[in-house]
């Protein structure tokens, strides 16, 4: 009896679960990781405080967001404002799921790179926020001060690695395409060339160029050097570098709390020069992006333009999420040594292809650059072949 | 019931034995709410035009009902609840990827054609080169709302009824009563404060106001602009039309494109016919990695099958013996491989085995053999590494089942074979070997069938790397199909194509079920148990 009892009750439960989290009129509801997600969860606090306007935050993954708005979206249970980074912007716009911005004038209060980043073709796809690239991380016991050119690294690692303490001077992640792109950019390497009206032309690559080689070369030159350890992933290279084990890593603000926790004194620079021309890392953006199913379209732009867009919101937002801000008022603001060099890396970097073409790079790539540090195929050769693969995946996409 | 309830329980339970036919009230009130479910669904399927899903639901619930109080059919109920689910979670999924492997459903072509259509012509432009205008907002005790518009050239319009007119020609006065500069009333309308426009802003960015043939429209809460609408869908050619450059862009197969070849961003949904599995088949630069892929899974799962099992009936036969102490104890630590979820032991695995600082090469292998084993970056040891974690994920299953099926095995057949003076491995070999095998068979087959499309541990151990230098598609020396899948459909190309990924998938299903069939076919001859008098 106690059971039929239960399956009345949940065949009722199933009737008020199924409109629970899908925008609503007259209410805001906001995807975010669960890195932003508190932050946000702060900032609308305000909001809902003065207009009186419900603002909900749902948590997802951050792989979901992406995917999850597209099946939900359409059928009428998406958010109204998603929070993510640039280079989702590519899918998101050919699937036809957000909408432009408009920013009505605020334009020159933002970071160029930020806005540049945040845009598709002549319209503006999302407000952006924070800024972020990799740098140099290192350890300021066993490296005085970060080197500013490539031999001086080289130099600083010889006098650290030790192969029988198992100790090295330099690890970066491997394969790892977005922490080798620097050394490959350094000389003249990219991902899509530009095309004169600013978009980029997915059949112009020049990952194999001369530049790129010339990066694949200076860190195969550390690996004999004894200086490199290969096959490190992120996450051992993070554990060496807390553990002391290693000088110099190149990584990004993610790591900086750990870090700050595990007691390490540590720097944040620009990474050193390659032959005289700045290594230019990745840029990456984070936003806010409008739903095009939204059904508070004008009351979500205005939420950010109003709310969002102030010194104190992007400060806020700031101060939780250990990234320079993408807001100029807010960023003179900001005192810390590190998140201002994060900020100069950034504004000097390359953003993030976000073309949807770019899925079809990253498996290529980091092919090519796992051959290579295997020594299973020349740098030029194994460039050459994941060019071919790429094209090969572009053109038959189409 | 228990007639332990005490209370209300027992209270209804005597009711019915004084003859209230509790059955029967049970039944009017679960059909009742199902029913009423059902017609609730139906409603709001309706308003949002789910036609195929009105007619599965009605066609269920119906076949529910008649099976349910039909006394005719009084032996399907027992079936009934067993054929639904599986109808619903294994034929459906089936069925729908069947038919996603005949669209193009992926990035770029997600949203059905008439939603895509609805976005562009619903994408208004704010026309930059006309003037904008600081709005006041008043509203009605009716609820209807009014605008008071400052041009920065100071010419002020009125905007109410869907139509602006300038003031002096608007039967709408302002009036300002406190002498700020600030109207407090427009006509009959009154001022709403900023706070009240937030809440109202959903209605307020529908209403548009026609002046001098141009659209006025919301922009911010406290602005107005002159919109235009950028698209215009032309029925008859099925185009959608740029109205500010003129292109026309046709509808075609799943893109808008114009004559020159440039498409719109926003792709649609469609079928797209056999153009998914064409491309798996006659492409070269698809098929040429499959059949090195293939050979891999193939092996890869035939190997898992072979050394589990080893492993698994050795273990068994050992502790199967009862004079063995601490019998117990060994069993528990043997399954335990097999309870720590298998995600957590592929990423454990694959720290341990780390070439560098992998505490299997630092620990055991350098010392012993003065050279670390390059686990991830050889396609060979990359290949033992996945054996190695496979076999330590999957012997206690096969420990388990070789150990109830040692149960099943007379121990007089032991016996009378000792009498006739055979030794341990004749026995083993002659009698358990056989009797298990028959029984074993179908287990066997489904742990090949399942290590066939293995992708946890190939993906958390090794990602399908290393890569195969000088492949047409980047390809892995451990891929196994699933996951050489994975990647050529959601890393390749434009990121998410699912036409092509379900196509794969459907071949993938197609290629194991004939193995099964053929393995099922070719082990009747093990099926056939020895007769004994």
């Amino acid at each position: 009896m106690k059971r039929y009892l239960l399956l009345i009750l949940c065949l009722l439960c199933v009737l008020t679960i199924s409109g629970a989290y899908a925008s609503e009129e007259g209410k805001l509801l906001i995807w975010a990781d669960d890195t932003r997600s508190p932050i946000i969860k702060e900032v609308a606090k305000d909001f809902t405080d003065k207009y009186q306007i419900t603002v909900q935050v749902q948590e997802l993954n951050f792989g979901d967001l992406r995917d999850q708005l597209g099946i939900a979206a359409p059928s009428g249970n998406g958010p109204d404002i998603l929070i993510g980074a640039h280079d989702w912007l590519g899918q998101l716009v050919v699937n036809g799921l957000i909408e432009p911005i408009d920013l009505g004038g605020k334009e020159k209060d933002f970071a160029p790179v930020a806005l540049s980043a945040f845009s598709w073709g002549k319209n503006l796809y999302g407000v952006p926020y924070a800024l972020e690239s990799i740098g140099l991380i290192y350890n300021k016991k066993l490296v005085r001060k970060a080197p500013e050119t490539w031999e001086n690294l080289v130099a600083s690692g010889k006098k650290v690695a030790d192969q029988s303490k198992r100790q090295w001077g330099f690890v970066l992640p491997q394969p790892d395409p977005y922490h080798t792109f620097p050394l490959m950019a350094a000389g003249g390497g990219y991902v899509f060339g530009e095309n004169p009206d600013g978009t980029l032309n997915p059949l112009d690559i020049g990952l194999n160029n001369k530049g790129a080689v010339q990066g694949m070369q200076v860190l195969l030159d550390l690996v004999t050097d004894g200086i490199m350890p290969t096959g490190i992933d992120a996450n051992t290279m993070a554990t060496l570098f807390k553990e002391g084990k290693v000088a110099m890593i190149i990584s990004g603000p993610w790591y900086f709390q750990d870090f700050r926790a595990a007691g390490l004194d540590f720097g944040f620079a620009a990474i050193p020069k390659i032959k005289g021309k700045p290594s230019r890392p990745f840029t990456g953006v984070q936003g806010f992006m409008i739903s095009s199913f939204s059904k508070n379209k004008l009351l979500a732009q205005a939420f950010l333009n109003e709310f969002i867009v102030t010194e104190q919101a992007m400060y806020a937002l700031y101060e939780k999420g250990d990234r320079p801000p993408a807001y100029l008022p807010a960023l003179k603001k900001v005192k810390d040594k590190d998140i201002l060099g994060i900020y100069d890396s950034a504004s000097a970097g390359v953003p993030m292809p976000s073309i949807p073409e770019m899925a079809s790079v990253w498996s290529a790539w980091t092919n090519a650059l796992e051959v290579i540090l295997n020594g299973t195929q020349q740098p030029q050769e194994a460039l050459d072949v994941a060019v071919g693969q790429i094209k090969t995946a572009i053109e038959q996409a189409k | 019931m228990g007639r332990s309830e005490t209370g209300w329980l027992q209270r209804l339970v005597s009711l019915g034995d004084a003859g209230l036919n509790l059955t029967i009230i049970f039944k009017i009130i679960v059909f009742g709410l199902i029913n009423a479910l059902t017609l609730w669904s139906v409603t709001v399927l309706g308003a949002e035009r789910q036609y195929p899903l009105i007619v599965a639901l009605v066609a269920g619930i119906a076949l529910f009902d008649y099976v349910y109080l039909s006394d005719r059919v009084y032996p399907v109920r027992f079936i009934f609840p067993g054929a639904f689910f599986m109808v619903l979670m294994v034929v459906f999924p089936i069925g729908y990827t069947i038919y996603v492997s005949f669209t193009n459903y992926g990035t770029g072509h997600i949203l059905p054609k008439e939603m895509v259509i609805e976005q562009y012509t619903g994408r208004l432009a704010l026309s930059k080169d006309l003037p904008t205008y600081k709005a006041q907002i008043f509203k009605n005790p009716a609820g209807d709302f009014a605008f008071l518009l400052t041009a920065a050239t100071g010419e002020k319009l009125v905007a109410a009824d869907s139509k602006a007119s300038p003031l002096s020609q608007s039967h709408l006065k302002p009036a300002d009563f406190d002498g700020d500069g600030v109207p407090e009333q427009l006509g009959h309308y009154t001022q709403e404060s900023v706070l009240n426009v937030f809440s109202a802003l959903t209605t307020l960015q529908n209403l548009t106001f026609e002046y001098e043939g141009k659209i006025l429209k919301l922009r911010t809460p406290t602005e107005f602009g002159f919109y235009t609408p950028k698209y215009e869908y032309d029925a008859t050619l099925d185009a959608l039309r740029d109205l500010e450059t003129g292109a026309v862009y046709f509808a075609k197969d799943g893109n808008f494109t114009s004559i020159t070849g440039e498409s719109l961003d926003i792709g649609y949904q469609t079928t797209v016919g056999w153009r998914n599995f064409k491309k798996l088949l006659t492409d070269r630069r698809y098929s040429a990695p499959f059949i090195q892929v293939f050979l891999w899974t193939f092996s890869f799962a035939f190997l898992s099958v072979i050394e589990t099992l080893g492993l698994g009936l050795l273990v068994a036969v050992l502790l199967n013996d009862p004079t063995l102490k601490l019998r117990r104890l060994y069993r528990v630590l043997m399954v335990i491989p097999y309870a720590i979820p298998a995600f957590i032991t592929c990423l454990v695995w694959r720290g341990l085995l780390n070439t560098e600082v992998g505490i299997i090469n630092n620990a055991i292998i350098l010392p012993l053999f003065g050279k670390a084993i390059p686990w991830f970056q050889d396609p060979f040891w990359a290949k033992v590494a996945l054996l190695v974690v496979n076999l330590w994920l999957g012997f206690p299953y096969m420990m388990l089942i070789c150990s109830g099926a040692l149960q099943s095995i007379p121990g007089e057949l032991y016996e009378a074979s000792m009498v006739d003076g055979a030794n341990g491995w004749y026995r083993f070999r002659r009698i358990t070997l056989p009797l298990l095998l028959s029984q074993l068979t179908p287990l066997l087959i489904s742990s090949f069938a399942f290590n066939f499309n293995n992708f946890n541990v190939i993906y958390l151990v090794t990602r399908g790397r290393p890569a195969i230098p000088g492949s047409i598609t980047p390809t892995g020396a451990t891929d196994i199909l699933i996951s050489y899948t994975y990647r050529m459909a959601f890393e390749g190309g434009a990121g998410g194509d699912y036409g092509l990924a379900a196509a794969v998938s459907l071949l993938i299903f197609i290629i194991v079920s004939i193995i099964t069939f053929i393995n099922f076919k070719s082990s009747r001859a093990l099926e056939e148990v020895p007769q004994y008098e």
